[in-house]
């Protein structure tokens, strides 16, 4: 043990000593995470195409066909779930940036007009994905009842032009009869309706019960209510981003421990090419000892890392974790898998320049697939399912779900499962591989 | 002290080490010398446990091989390429090295203190390793072995590359070794250092053991004449001769020649009788 500590303080002492490394190690994170937190603290434009579960629980022809016309928009990547519950939770894990529900009556109500409850719909959105909340709720009204909205809702533009459309009427001469009159009765009366709107809504029924029942100048064809996925922790609080730094930080932290995997593994390459790794060999321990040395150095200087960029996170940007205890399970898993990761590209190369070239392409190809660059809640389906093969997403998904998401300690059992397996078959693998000397 | 019974090593379809057998005694400063690539790294590779043998062992004073970390308690090596942090400062080095032997407290400052100073790098002790010239990496590559203060130390080739100074001051470390009661296996390919400072010289060449004695019982076994060596303003005359006293005269009488010497026959010398090549070929 003493010799693992010895090895691992060595580690750390070269880490510090390399000013480089040191600085792509802890401030690059987080530069990375107040750069980004503050460019996105401000709604700015939204994705191309919104991944967004829908519930259809009315199931009539009416809602079928708005199915459909959703699906048409190419804003939005829309994925029809059998239930509410299946779609919050969808939202919640991050699969999904919103969820939009159906609820019964929608048919119904889309016959009526002027009179009578509108059509309701009900969107839940990811808190995380704050911006996209309204880019969603106004795609979904703007697809629903566009036209209807435009020609109910302006009483004078509804009164202007039934005038205009009156005096074409009147001063046409290719009209019958017949036609004239039905034309003249139908536009006096459109021209009309506002006025009877406003008079019946100034005199508006209260109902027995208190409510008030919406009178025809009151009524909208269209309601939505609109709610946030979030959860009561146990101090009864909802659970939610307080600001973009809460999604900006993790995502430094990622790139942060990535970094750490690099600058590690390449350091045993440089051990090896060096002749510091044949002494070390020769020294009275076992080999083990020398690979648990490293580790523990990467553990450490990934631990310190989480810690160190939650630390400026919470004091600086005021993003306060939702359960200390799982977070700190997301810590420790976070870099148990970076140590697995570190041995890994250890492994994938034979020259110092090689291991780092290879470890910063694949870091940045597992960053793009999970949520590392681009979150994950604006990627298409498909690459959405791909990137579970990506521990960038298991390792985002543990320390958002510890830090805002309100994970509960089941949820956070499948990123930190995969996390803590990625770690150890790692690290196993990597050890069984590794090369201890240039001659074979 | 030090046993090798039929050491067998390859990598691939090369043989770095054929059959090799030697035994070390205690205190003596025992050669291993050949040309590049005849084994010698290879040899103290597996003598440390390093490497693993195809065929064969290695016995360390009847503890063990030093496959097993205790055993390699007291062995030091300081390899041929240097195996330094070249971040850390000499003192750093030396700290950590004596740190994963278990050192610690005051002994570890005293050993330190003192190596640094048998090193010559007493003033230099804060700097960086990355500061200081090849010599004096050398003798701090050298100083790391010794932190431990092993019974047996090989220093494989441990003046490549340094400057006349620095390499008389490795000739003095390694008498002074000597004197201390130290087991020190040497390896070179210089016969001059082999012939300065060894006991005993094992010459290896293509991982076989040619030839193992004293320096003065190699030097019997070759067969080659003294030669005579006659200076002129052209340049120089070499003469093998068995009666080297008869040439001398016979130079005296030639007004050209400037100067004359004698070399008796060397471990090149003796390389040349068993192989057939010159050490450097």
């Amino acid at each position: 043990m003493s010799a693992i500590l010895t090895l691992a303080v060595k580690d750390l002492r070269l880490l510090l000593r390399d000013r480089v490394g040191f600085f792509f190690t802890f401030f690059f994170p987080l530069l990375y995470s107040v750069f980004f937190g503050i460019l996105f603290s401000g709604t700015s434009k939204g994705p191309s195409a919104i991944p967004v579960a829908i519930v259809n629980e009315d199931r009539t022809s009416a809602s079928d066909e708005f199915v459909s016309s959703l699906r048409k928009t190419s804003s939005l990547a829309l994925d029809l779930v059998d239930s509410r519950d299946a779609a919050v939770d969808l939202v919640r894990r991050g699969v999904r940036s919103a969820y939009v529900v159906i609820p019964p009556g929608f048919g119904d109500a889309s016959q009526r007009l002027f009179w009578g409850a509108p059509m309701r719909l009900e969107i839940g959105t990811d808190p995380g994905q704050a911006m996209t909340a309204g880019m969603i709720e106004g795609l979904v009204t703007a697809r629903a009842f566009e036209r209807m909205q435009r020609l109910f809702t302006d009483a004078q533009a509804m009164r202007d032009n039934a005038r205009r459309s009156l005096e074409a009427v009147r001063s046409s001469t290719g009209l019958s009869g017949l036609q004239r009159t039905l034309l003249e009765t139908l536009l006096t009366s459109v021209e009309a309706l506002p006025d009877m709107f406003a008079a019946q809504e100034s005199a508006a029924d209260t109902q027995p019960d208190g409510t008030t029942q919406p009178a025809l100048g009151g009524w909208r064809p269209v309601e939505i209510t609109t709610s946030q996925v979030t959860r009561p922790t146990a101090a009864g609080r909802p659970r939610y981003p307080t600001s973009s730094f809460a999604i900006c930080f993790p995502q430094g932290i990622i790139w942060g421990v990535m970094a750490c995997a690099a600058t590690f593994a390449a350091s045993l390459l440089v051990e090896r090419t060096r002749g510091t790794l044949p002494r070390l060999t020769v020294a009275p321990f076992a080999r083990w000892h020398i690979l648990a040395g490293k580790a523990a150095a990467c553990f450490f200087t990934t631990a310190g890392l989480i810690v160190a960029l939650l630390f400026v996170a919470r004091l600086g940007f005021g993003v306060r974790p939702a359960s200390l205890p799982l977070l700190l399970a997301a810590i420790l898993c976070v870099t148990v898998a970076i140590v697995g990761l570190m041995m890994v590209l250890s492994v994938l190369g034979k020259t110092e320049q090689a291991v780092s070239g290879i470890s910063w392409a694949l870091i940045v190809v597992l960053a793009m697939l999970g949520g590392g660059m681009i979150p994950l809640a604006f990627m298409p389906p498909w690459m959405q399912t791909l990137s579970d093969v990506s521990l960038v997403k298991w390792a985002i998904l543990a320390l958002e779900g510890a830090i805002w998401r309100g994970f509960s300690p089941a949820e956070m059992a499948l990123p930190c499962g995969v996390l803590l397996f990625v770690g150890v078959v790692g690290f196993a693998v990597g050890a069984g591989v590794f090369r201890w000397s240039e001659q074979r | 002290m030090l046993r090798l019974v039929g050491l067998r090593k390859t990598f691939g379809t090369v043989v770095a080490v054929d059959g090799l057998s030697l035994e070390i005694q205690r205190g003596e400063v025992f050669g291993l010398l050949g040309p590049n690539g005849a084994g010698k790294t290879t040899t103290i590779s597996l003598a440390v446990g390093q490497l693993r043998p195809d065929a064969g062992t290695v016995t360390l004073d009847g503890a063990g091989s030093p496959a097993d970390p205790h055993v390699r308690r007291c062995i030091g090596v300081a390899p041929q390429a240097l195996a330094l942090y070249d971040e850390l400062s000499g003192e750093e080095n030396l700290r950590f090295f004596g740190r994963l032997y278990g050192l610690g407290g005051g002994t570890l400052r005293q050993r330190v203190a003192r190596l640094l100073d048998f090193v010559g790098l007493t003033e230099r002790w804060r700097d960086r390793v990355a500061t200081y010239s090849g010599g004096m990496k050398r003798r701090l590559n050298l100083a790391v072995a010794l932190v431990h203060e092993p019974a047996l130390i090989l220093l494989d080739e441990p003046t490549a590359g340094v400057d006349p100074q620095s390499r008389n001051a490795i000739f003095e470390f390694v008498q002074t070794l000597k004197s201390e009661g130290r087991t020190v296996v040497y390896t070179t390919h210089y016969m001059e250092e082999a012939q300065r400072l060894c006991d005993r010289v094992a010459i290896m060449d293509h991982g076989r053991l040619l030839a193992l004695d004293t320096v003065a019982g190699l030097l019997r076994r070759t067969d080659r004449p003294p030669t005579v060596i006659l200076e002129r303003a052209t340049g120089e005359e070499r003469i093998e001769t068995a009666d080297p006293k008869a040439e001398l005269v016979r130079a005296l009488d030639q007004p050209d020649v400037l100067g004359v010497r004698v070399e008796r026959p060397d471990l090149e010398s003796v390389f040349l009788t068993l192989t057939g090549r010159r050490l450097r070929d």
